[in-house]
């Protein structure tokens, strides 16, 4: 396939944590809120004057002074952001929202703030951590909202006088939703029979909705739609239609690894993508604009640290589900190493998908920075990718 | 800190490797106290084995035994009980006696009634139908109003209690799950909670399950897997109870407060109950008997002289808030009891062992398999446990007078009991509930020196390794890192543990044992 014009444009963004997007931003007289995990809501700290960055660690090589500070027991994710705090990385972070959603991402905080790795020179920095519900419920969308109150918007209001209204949440939400929807658009050519784009162009065009300030992007992303809509697929078959599930991949070198085995990556469903990441907030006029941001977080949410046995079996049936939707011929499960949560849902959910729902699952554990293990990873995707092709061949029969 | 010496000449055996054997599984000969202790401690090991007689004569315990791969390992109670008295002569041997009598005494009733009530072994329909699964992570304040029914903690003598007294017991289970995929980092506790439901080595009974999220990610994800089996496979419904993480956070109360509420209602319908709350009142009363006598304890613990420590302070606190959570009856007099004999060690000024060289705090959470190190600290190298992270729990009362207002209150005490778990009131809520006061404590209990378990596949412990390391330095606190696997010997021996200890104590510290001839025990490959 040709090229997609902004692609370089937007891999280039994704090799440096303060990318020139946030740069230009902050020059602009802009707030960047730093957050860390999927469960903080969004459009809450991209609001009035403020943008909100997902910290990542692109190009990650040593860990050794966080895994001092953490041990090597600790994900990977956790000790790679912590190194390139340490490192003084996150610094033009102007504040750090952080929810108790898993031990490690909080351990990895905590350590920031006692080390106070970031805040240099900002005399209104704060670190916040936060609260998030572990069930699906109206008791949860309350607890939510308390903690979005007491944890984002007053802390905005009051550091960087941020206007917090309902008004501008709905702003907000609305400038969320225009993202959302053109990445779900871009996603949806992903269940073609030929797709016009791929597994890592998506991957990486997706991330960058989370790595840079989104009022700086939509135009590229919203011109990329339509250079889409007109982009001549390659005339080849891929040797199997591939969903991943799992922990967070911020190193698109992944899919580009799964791809390059002859697979295609249709859908993916981990932390910070499309699925369900990328789902518009739909708002009505009659509730406030706060509860229904925190019942779209707390409904839509496929954590595995939720707990109520309804998520459990439903996160499992939201993943048939997609694979269906996409067509995928097989399921990669895989977790970041020491990941505890995605640890027992690889477990789980693998056991699940194959014996239930019938689907071929590669489960995987992985580095955070997927070139430190590119080997071990490629012989298994091409084993996984030979079977589901055996199995095609043999036309279904076990 | 100055050493403390001991003016009385330990009665009986000087040298305590002499009862250790490279042949035998159990110990060569009983120790020698002298002929009152002596006397004492037989006369408690004989009542420990009526004990497990009147267990096995119940029934369904014979069949259980050859139902359940971890049943066999209660037959070594009575092994554990000598680890946990080394040493120990007058007020410490009977402290632990009469704190340990009754915790062997609960696990044994639980044992009984997981065979009573078991589908497949005693079957008793009646028995099991008025039993709810609770969680044993869970302080079961969720059931104080219920006095009519049967909290029964079934992972309690599969898992927990079976590891203190056969550490192999959880390997196999441990095998089991990574079979099927679970990695070998995470936790091995909940870990091999989950490959015993794989390997359906749970006993089957109660009407209903309350499941928790207390102990760490590992457990609230563990959690998922077992729900699983028996909600589809013997139709018992869950719930699952959330405890926030941020426990110390006013604006996290009312949350924990409603999902009480919904525990609570959920139990009510399941069993066909009523909530009655002259009996929840009455468990009130009771735990905060407990909790203002174990700060006694503690204030004990800070002299001196401390009386009441080690594995079986910790298995005490346990037993008492998380089981009991104030619900039987029987647990006061034996408050009681301990109240007087520590009284009375306090003000004879009794040791444990020759001398005293550091008071220590012992932080993190212990392997189960080593969990007679605290008092092979005391015997070999004069170190004394004051305390451990696991007995740091609750420090308030909560309202035990029966008002309007206290009832509503009651819902958020319930809820910051269940919160302040036994280690996850430390592990869980910050940083300042974990290190921070730590050194709190060290200052309090005037200690020197600090024991750091590493388990490591804790991450919210290992999340804090390089400030804890950091810190203690600052303060001038001695800190010892001693490794190890929680309930996975395999990964630690039990000498490996002791002798990273050892290896502080000589190279840092610059001392000899007190008692060389424990210093490596022939226990590695020893089952018990």
């Amino acid at each position: 396939m040709r090229d997609l014009k902004h692609l370089l444009y937007f891999e280039n963004l994704l090799q440096t944590s303060n990318n020139e997007l946030i740069r230009q931003a902050q020059s602009e007289g802009k707030i960047c809120v730093a957050y860390v995990c999927e469960n903080t809501p969004e459009p809450l700290m991209d609001i009035g004057n403020a943008f909100a960055i997902r910290l990542s660690a692109p190009n990650t090589g040593s860990m050794d002074i966080a895994t001092y500070y953490m041990t090597n027991l600790l994900c990977e994710t956790s000790r790679a952001l912590l190194e390139r705090a340490i490192e003084g990385g996150f610094n033009f972070a102007d504040c750090i929202v952080a929810p108790d959603g898993c031990t490690m991402i909080n351990r990895c905080v905590e350590n920031m703030e006692l080390l106070k790795t970031m805040g240099a020179g900002k005399e209104q920095y704060f670190t916040q951590f936060m609260e998030i519900p572990l069930k699906d419920d109206d008791n949860g969308v309350e607890l939510l909202k308390l903690q979005c109150k007491n944890h984002i918007l007053d802390p905005l209001k009051e550091r960087y006088g941020i206007d917090t209204s309902d008004a501008a949440i709905r702003k907000a939400v609305e400038e969320h939703n225009r993202v959302c929807r053109v990445i779900r658009a871009i996603g949806d050519f992903r269940r073609e029979e030929r797709p016009r784009i791929t597994g890592y162009e998506f991957h990486v065009l997706t991330l960058a909705t989370y790595l840079c300030p989104k009022y700086l992007i939509i135009d590229k992303l919203e011109e990329t739609l339509e250079e889409l809509k007109t982009r001549e697929p390659d005339d080849k078959d891929y040797r199997a239609r591939l969903m991943i599930v799992g922990s967070e991949i911020d190193d698109s070198g992944l899919i580009k690894l799964v791809e390059e085995s002859g697979a295609y990556v249709c859908c993916d469903r981990f932390c910070f993508g499309s699925l369900p990441g990328r789902n518009p907030i739909e708002l009505n006029d009659v509730e406030d604009a706060l509860t229904q941001v925190c019942r779209h977080y707390v409904r839509s949410c496929q954590c595995p640290r939720m707990m109520n046995m309804e998520k459990v079996y439903g996160r499992k049936k939201y993943v048939s589900d997609l694979a269906k939707e996409y067509r995928a011929d097989g399921i990669i499960y895989e977790q970041v190493k020491f990941c505890d949560p995605w640890a027992y849902e690889r477990f789980s959910g693998s056991v699940m998908l194959r014996d239930d729902y019938g689907f071929p699952v590669l489960s995987v554990d992985r580095p955070y920075n997927i070139s430190s293990s590119v080997g071990q990873m490629r012989t298994r995707v091409q084993a996984f990718v030979e079977s589901i092709e055996i199995k095609k061949i043999q036309g279904g029969t076990k | 800190m100055a050493t403390v010496f001991n003016p009385k000449e330990r009665k009986g055996d000087k040298e305590l490797g002499a009862l250790y054997s490279d042949k035998l599984r159990v110990r060569k000969r009983r120790e020698w106290r002298g002929i009152k202790d002596t006397a004492y401690d037989y006369s408690r090991w004989l009542y420990l084995w009526s004990i497990m007689v009147r267990v096995s004569m119940s029934k369904g315990f014979v069949k259980g035994l050859f139902r359940y791969r971890w049943m066999s390992n209660y037959l070594f109670v009575p092994h554990m009980l000598d680890k946990f008295t080394i040493g120990l002569r007058d007020e410490p041997l009977r402290i632990t006696h009469t704190a340990m009598d009754f915790v062997v005494y609960d696990v044994a009733e639980s044992i009984k009634n997981c065979m009573r009530g078991d589908r497949r072994i005693g079957n008793d329909v009646k028995f099991s139908e008025n039993c709810v699964l609770c969680d044993e992570n869970a302080m079961t304040a969720f059931m104080m109003g219920f006095p009519t029914v049967k909290a029964t903690l079934r992972e309690v003598p599969t898992m927990f209690s079976a590891n203190l007294l056969n550490q192999y017991s959880t390997t196999h289970y441990l095998d089991v799950a990574q079979q099927f995929g679970l990695p070998g980092d995470v936790c091995p506790m909940p870990e091999a909670e989950v490959g015993i439901s794989i390997d359906d080595d749970f006993p089957v009974l109660g009407k209903c399950a309350v499941q928790v999220n207390t102990t760490c990610d590992g457990s609230l994800l563990g959690n998922g897997v077992i729900a699983k089996r028996l909600e589809r496979e013997y139709g018992i419904p869950t719930f699952q109870l959330v405890a926030p993480m941020r426990h110390k956070e006013e604006d996290v109360q009312k949350y924990a407060a409603e999902d009480i509420k919904s525990a609570i209602a959920f139990i009510e319908k399941q069993m066909g109950v009523k909530w009655d709350w002259d009996a929840y009142f009455e468990c009130a009363k009771r735990v905060n008997q407990t909790t203002r006598d174990r700060l006694q304890w503690l204030e004990i613990n800070s002299t001196n002289y401390p009386q009441f420590v080690g594995a079986v302070f910790s298995l005490y606190n346990d037993t008492n808030y998380m089981g009991n959570c104030g619900r039987s009856a029987d647990f006061p007099p034996i408050n009681e009891k301990l109240n007087k004999l520590i009284m009375r060690g306090y003000e004879k000024k009794t040791m444990m062992a020759k001398e005293y060289r550091h008071r220590c705090i012992v932080w993190g959470v212990q392997p189960q398999y080593c969990i007679d190190m605290l008092y092979w600290m005391i015997q070999c190298w004069g170190v004394v446990p004051l305390t451990d992270m696991l007995s740091m729990v609750i420090d308030r009362e909560i309202a035990e007078t029966d008002t309007p207002e206290n009832r509503e209150q009651a819902y958020y005490d319930m809820a910051w009991l269940n919160e302040n778990m036994i280690m996850r009131n430390r592990t869980h809520g910050g940083y300042k509930v974990l290190v921070d006061e730590l050194w709190e404590f060290c200052e309090k209990m005037n200690a020197d020196m600090v024991m750091m378990w590493e388990h490591m596949s804790c991450k919210a412990l290992c999340g804090m390794h390089g400030q804890f390391e950091e810190q203690a330095r600052e303060r001038g606190i001695k800190l010892v890192w001693v490794s190890h696997d929680l309930c996975d010997p395999r990964v630690y021996t039990r000498n490996a543990i002791r002798g990273q200890f050892s290896a502080f104590m000589r190279t840092v510290m610059r001392e000899e044992p007190l008692d060389p001839s424990i210093e490596v025990l022939p226990d590695d490959d020893n089952a018990l």
